[in-house]
């Protein structure tokens, strides 16, 4: 499969702005073309050949090498293609995207998809704070697509998210799941506190105890079926669950009664008898 | 989705019968509040000022400020935001789980208490502090409180304000505001607003590095920052304009002496309620006022070639 | 010195009607003729006396407390990248100040009139209007719910009333009064509402919500402030509020008043499942009596925020909207609530609003009495009036939208039976001469010799919508600000206010009332004169009664 692979000529000190560094802009463009596209720096405009060495052109899958940790906004709004990253991805990788497939090596920085309505974010790596959430102010987080991450994620996971799937293998920070009002979170080591606070709809399953917000109310100890639907479709991402956890039972705690909301978190209590 | 409900000092002066302080030490941090805004003074319909109002103190440790309160409740420390959510299921009746209400310090009964008396209240008020919006959680315990307030309002008069320190910080707020849309956390390297806290505002901006270079005003943030941050302003030039040595301008490249503003120089300031107070200096200053030195370094920056090209793309819609 | 030349001229204040003549104008003003300068050609293009706004939110701590309520607008709003001329800022609902004025100046704009203005704050709107470039201000201050007023109206000093109110025009550096929700306002200061006009307001023994509004737009008339009371109704927003609107009406018989969004108040039904249009009720006996004008606050579908003094009326949208809550109440003055709203075409009782709006505007026959407004930005923003002016001139257009509504609301409506269309000469009327003269502006809103040259010059071309949405020419005190829709200068506006007489022994019955009541110094109350950009006092008719 042919690609046009970019690779970092160094680490910028300011954070690169590089909007336009996504599948439906640069699939249609010559290699000059894509090489003289605007990044930004700080209040300066530079371009695309400025930081990075450009080979290949006309697809619409693209890589990138080197530390990207400090490039922002690649992959906004994408919809279709795909973006592999060998090393680490910056800021608002994937805000706002409607489809196609990103997989980073390294690790991804905070609003990893942000407000997405639809196709694959694959961390290999950590990822920051507000994975999947609304930007501040809007009512709404991610509306659909998927978001795995191998590693931990920080603070506001999946934040008023509204549809779609967040699984997280490493441990997550507080907040996980904070207003949410529909979709699912899958937090295979657990969250530190106030995960679902305010939660209005939605699932988060737990396969690790968790500190319970004081406004959710516990209730019967069940094997809920429809967990062996995500475990075929985590798998065909090539993310893999135990198998325990998907035969064992759960606590379903419902909440948040301050709101009042009627999202539930399911935790893990044991193997199915 | 909550919001934020509020009211200017007059109308505690004149109304509340219910003060909460909560995470803030008003009798040490904020001296003229009790006399002058909430607790003593004798209000339009509060006529026998202090035997008319209830005061209650919520915070982790008894400070100075509980010996004014009726009721102090000591919560534990970064339990704010569920004591918060907890109170928010009480006052519509909703069901709690008493065993981990109790982690936060209080009992089910004393909060149950807490919700009847801010229900009950003709004219109820919080006023939040740093021990709230600066402990874990952040900006969502001002979030949680916030939201208590305006929820509040189904059932009586209720109203919630921080209690801002820092000179003119309301003021940098509300000017702000007025000039880019928002109150702070603003990037405008793209030619135009763009606002993101976590991203823009200038703690993480500093901790993360990245900036090329400082401009402090009104401020000293060399004092109260963490390292990391601190340590980004003695990496890259930083300039400092203030009427006097700080932590700040002994880490500065360069430190322009000002004058200070109302005392040597005339302006407004914007009290915690966001009423504008004319300043009168009642002195003259050697010293250029904060206003002209960043008027003449503007009209000299703006004399270079512009870095930008005339048109600009925006960051798309979407 | 400059010439407009080739273009035909609506100037309906002097009886011009799309006549091809020339306007021409030095040092600001307009001139019979002059003899050297730029000539613009306007062959081919429509000129209008700058636009007038009379009612309007777009300064002051109501729309800058709104400002911060809504980042998920502004990201999604249109930004303003700065140029060497222009600075930067962003548009949508709540435009930032400078944006404010480029917005204005781009639909040919020049004079905007900032509705509600407390006492306490003015200080912080005339700092806003000071950045708002382009276009010429005026105020109005609200008076209804303020305290002190009201204890000399219950203990029947209205000598001192007058006196007292025309101090606070004066503090606040306004230029007419409004009253919203009279009474209603502090009532909500203890969570309760002004529903019927005369019911005692709460803390007062003697007087009502009508009390208040005739003696009101007594003293306006008594102090003969260029513009009359400029009164938001009791009831805004409410089904079967039109009973409300008409008692109100009949209260200001013998005065002159202004009303504001009158599509707010023009509602039947009991509830919102019965809601219905009341327009032709309001309408005919609006028709029926000159002493009043008024402006539209048309609704247009999509986002915005509602921004409102009316504290009670802001706690019930968003009991209904479940979303954000904005709300401060102002010490012994007024209050004001703020909710992001979205108007939806699919929804019945947005659906009537909207009709409502237009209806208003269609059934109240004499132009120069109804006003184009929004009041911005409680129906939609200003930016958007060029899309009402086409609902307005194209019956056509129009049905096709009324298609687009819910086939419910078309027996709540009456929009469906009207055919009127609006010709350009009644549109530079609603949009310039008419307010200015409802204003008492006598400057503004018309090409006359000696008016001040703000001039807008459109194309003449049939989509009303395009036309005014991109004037090709704005002029403002004689520059040239707008050139093929780009902001080309920047001027500073003038800020228009009045200083009706008082006694000045008022200041000392104040004074200690003041000091009882509020939290700062008396000394700094009143906004400083030199705080206020090219101050422009306008005579009152009633220099010292």
């Amino acid at each position: 499969m042919s690609q046009t692979i970019f690779t970092l000529k160094q680490r910028p000190d300011v954070p690169l702005e590089a909007e336009v560094l996504t599948p439906d802009v640069v699939a249609s463009l010559s290699h000059g073309e894509v090489a003289s596209l605007p990044l930004f720096m700080g209040k300066r405009q530079f371009r695309v050949d400025d930081f990075f060495e450009v080979n290949g052109s006309g697809t619409d899958n693209l890589v990138f090498h080197g530390d990207c940790g400090r490039v922002k906004w690649i992959g906004r709004a994408m919809s279709h293609g795909r973006i592999t990253f060998s090393s680490h991805a910056g800021m608002h990788l994937g805000a706002y995207m409607k489809g196609g497939i990103i997989k980073v090596g390294g690790d991804a920085s905070d609003w990893v998809g942000g407000e997405m309505s639809g196709g694959l974010i694959h961390i290999h790596g950590h990822a920051g704070g507000q994975t999947g959430a609304a930007y501040r102010g809007s009512m709404k987080g991610m509306k659909g697509g998927t978001i795995l991450i191998e590693g931990s994620a920080g603070i506001e996971l999946g934040m008023r998210m509204r549809r779609g799937l967040i699984a997280v293998r490493g441990p997550v920070r507080d907040f996980a799941g904070l207003q949410m009002k529909g979709g699912t979170i899958l937090l295979m080591s657990g969250a530190e506190i106030r995960t679902g606070a305010w939660m209005v709809r939605g699932t988060i399953i737990s396969l690790k105890p968790l500190k319970m917000m004081p406004t959710f109310s516990a209730g019967c100890v069940y094997n809920p079926n429809f967990l062996r639907l995500y475990t075929k479709s985590l798998a065909e991402h090539g993310f893999t669950t135990p198998v325990d956890a998907w035969h064992g039972v759960y606590r379903r705690y419902t909440g948040d009664t301050s709101v009042p909301g009627k999202g539930e978190i399911l935790v893990w209590s044991g193997p199915a008898h | 989705m909550g919001g934020k409900v509020s009211c200017t000092l007059g109308e505690v002066k004149n109304r509340a019968d219910l003060i909460v302080y909560w995470g803030g030490n008003p009798a040490e941090c904020h001296p003229r509040h009790f006399t002058k805004y909430s607790l003593m003074p004798k209000g339009r319909f509060v006529p026998n000022g202090r035997k008319d109002r209830t005061m209650i103190l919520v915070d982790i440790r008894e400070t100075a400020s509980a010996k004014a309160a009726d009721i102090f409740l000591q919560v534990r420390p970064a339990k704010d935001f569920e004591m918060i959510t907890v109170l928010r299921a009480l006052i519509k009746e909703q069901p709690v789980d008493t065993k981990l209400v109790a982690e936060t310090g209080l009992t089910l009964e004393e909060l149950t208490d807490f919700a009847q008396r801010l229900k009950k209240a003709k004219f109820g008020v919080f006023f939040f502090g740093m021990g709230l919006s600066m402990t874990r959680g952040k900006h969502m315990n001002s979030a949680a409180l916030l939201t208590l307030a305006a929820e509040l309002n189904a059932f009586t008069k209720f109203v919630a304000m921080p209690m801002r320190g820092h000179g003119n910080v309301t003021g940098g707020d509300v000017i702000m505001r007025w000039t880019t849309g928002y109150p702070f956390g603003v990037n405008l390297a793209r030619g135009y607003p763009r606002f993101n806290p976590g991203e823009y505002s200038t703690i993480d901006l500093l901790i993360r590095g990245d900036t090329d270079a400082v401009l402090v005003l009104g401020a000293d943030p060399g004092a109260t920052m963490p390292q990391p941050a601190i340590d980004h302003m003695v990496r890259v030039p930083t300039i400092v304009l203030d009427p006097k040595v700080t932590h700040t301008s002994k880490i500065a490249r360069v430190h322009i002496t000002t004058a200070v503003t109302g005392i040597s120089a005339p302006g407004t300031a914007y009290r915690m309620d966001e009423i504008p107070l004319p300043l009168k200096p009642p002195l003259k200053s050697p010293y250029p006022t904060d206003e002209e030195v960043i008027r003449r370094i503007y009209q000299a920056v703006a004399k270079k070639p512009p870095l930008m090209p005339p048109v600009r793309p925006k960051v798309p819609r979407v | 010195m400059l010439r407009i030349t080739g273009g035909k001229v609506y100037d309906p204040a002097n009886g011009v009607n799309g006549v091809i003549r020339d306007v021409c104008i030095q040092d600001g003003r307009i001139v019979a003729d002059v003899e050297a300068g730029r000539t613009i050609n306007a062959t081919g293009m429509v000129v209008f006396p700058g636009g007038v706004d009379v009612h309007t939110h777009v300064a002051g701590a109501a729309l800058n407390f709104a400002r911060a309520m809504i980042p998920e607008d502004h990201l999604h709003s249109e930004p303003f990248v700065r140029t060497a001329i222009r600075r930067g800022g962003i548009s949508g609902a709540t435009p930032t100040t400078y944006v404010t004025g480029y917005l204005y100046g781009g639909l040919g704009y020049t004079t905007v009139n900032e509705a509600a203005v407390p006492i306490l704050s003015a200080r912080h709107t005339h700092e806003e209007l000071r950045d708002t470039p382009i276009v010429d201000k005026s105020t109005c201050v609200l008076m209804a719910n303020n305290e002190i007023l009201l204890d000399q109206l219950e203990a029947g000093e209205t000598e001192r009333a007058r006196h007292f109110l025309a101090w606070c025009v004066g503090a606040a550096k306004a230029y007419g009064v409004k009253a919203v929700n009279p009474g209603g306002v502090t009532a909500w200061k203890w969570g309760k509402d002004a529903n019927t006009l005369y019911e005692l307001v709460p803390g007062y023994n003697k007087i009502t919500p009508a009390g208040i509004i005739q003696s009101l737009a007594r003293i306006v008339d008594d102090l003969g402030l260029p513009h009359p009371l400029h009164l938001h109704c009791n009831n805004l927003g409410v089904p079967g509020n039109y009973a409300t609107t008409l008692e109100t009406l009949k209260l200001v018989e013998s005065n002159r008043a202004h009303i504001a969004h009158i599509q707010y108040h023009a509602y039947g039904g009991n509830d919102w499942t019965t809601m219905r249009s009341e327009s032709t009720r309001i309408a005919d006996y609006f028709n029926a009596h000159p002493n009043l004008t008024a402006d539209a606050g048309a609704v247009l579908f999509g986002n915005t925020v509602t921004i409102t003094a009316d504290g009670p009326w802001q706690h019930l949208l968003y009991k209904l909207t479940g979303r954000k809550w904005g709300n401060i109440d102002v010490e012994n003055e007024t209050g004001c609530g703020v909710v992001p709203y979205v108007y939806k075409e699919k929804n019945l009782v947005n659906a009537i609003q909207w009709a409502v709006g237009l209806e208003m505007l269609l059934l109240i026959s004499d132009p120069w009495r109804m006003s184009l407004t929004t009041d911005h930005p409680n129906g939609a923003a200003f930016w958007r009036y060029p899309e009402i002016i086409e609902l307005l001139m194209n019956a056509d257009f129009r049905r096709e939208q009324i298609k687009k509504l819910p086939p419910k609301v078309l027996e709540r409506i009456i929009l469906p039976e009207l055919t009127r269309e609006y010709t350009l000469y009644e549109i530079a009327i609603i949009t310039s001469a008419g307010p200015a003269r409802s204003l008492g502006l006598r400057q503004k809103g018309h090409l006359g010799i000696g008016a001040d040259a703000d001039v807008a010059v459109f194309n003449d071309i049939k989509e009303a919508r395009k036309m005014f949405a991109y004037p090709r020419y704005v002029i403002k005190g004689g520059e040239v600000v707008i050139e093929e829709g780009e902001v080309r200068k920047t001027v500073e506006g003038h800020s228009l206010l009045t200083q009706p007489f008082h006694d000045p022994k008022i200041a000392d019955f104040i004074r200690p009332l003041f000091q009882q009541y509020y939290t700062m110094s008396f000394d700094n109350y009143p906004v400083e004169m030199e705080r206020l950009e090219h101050p422009d006092v306008q005579p009152c008719t009633q220099a010292n009664s």
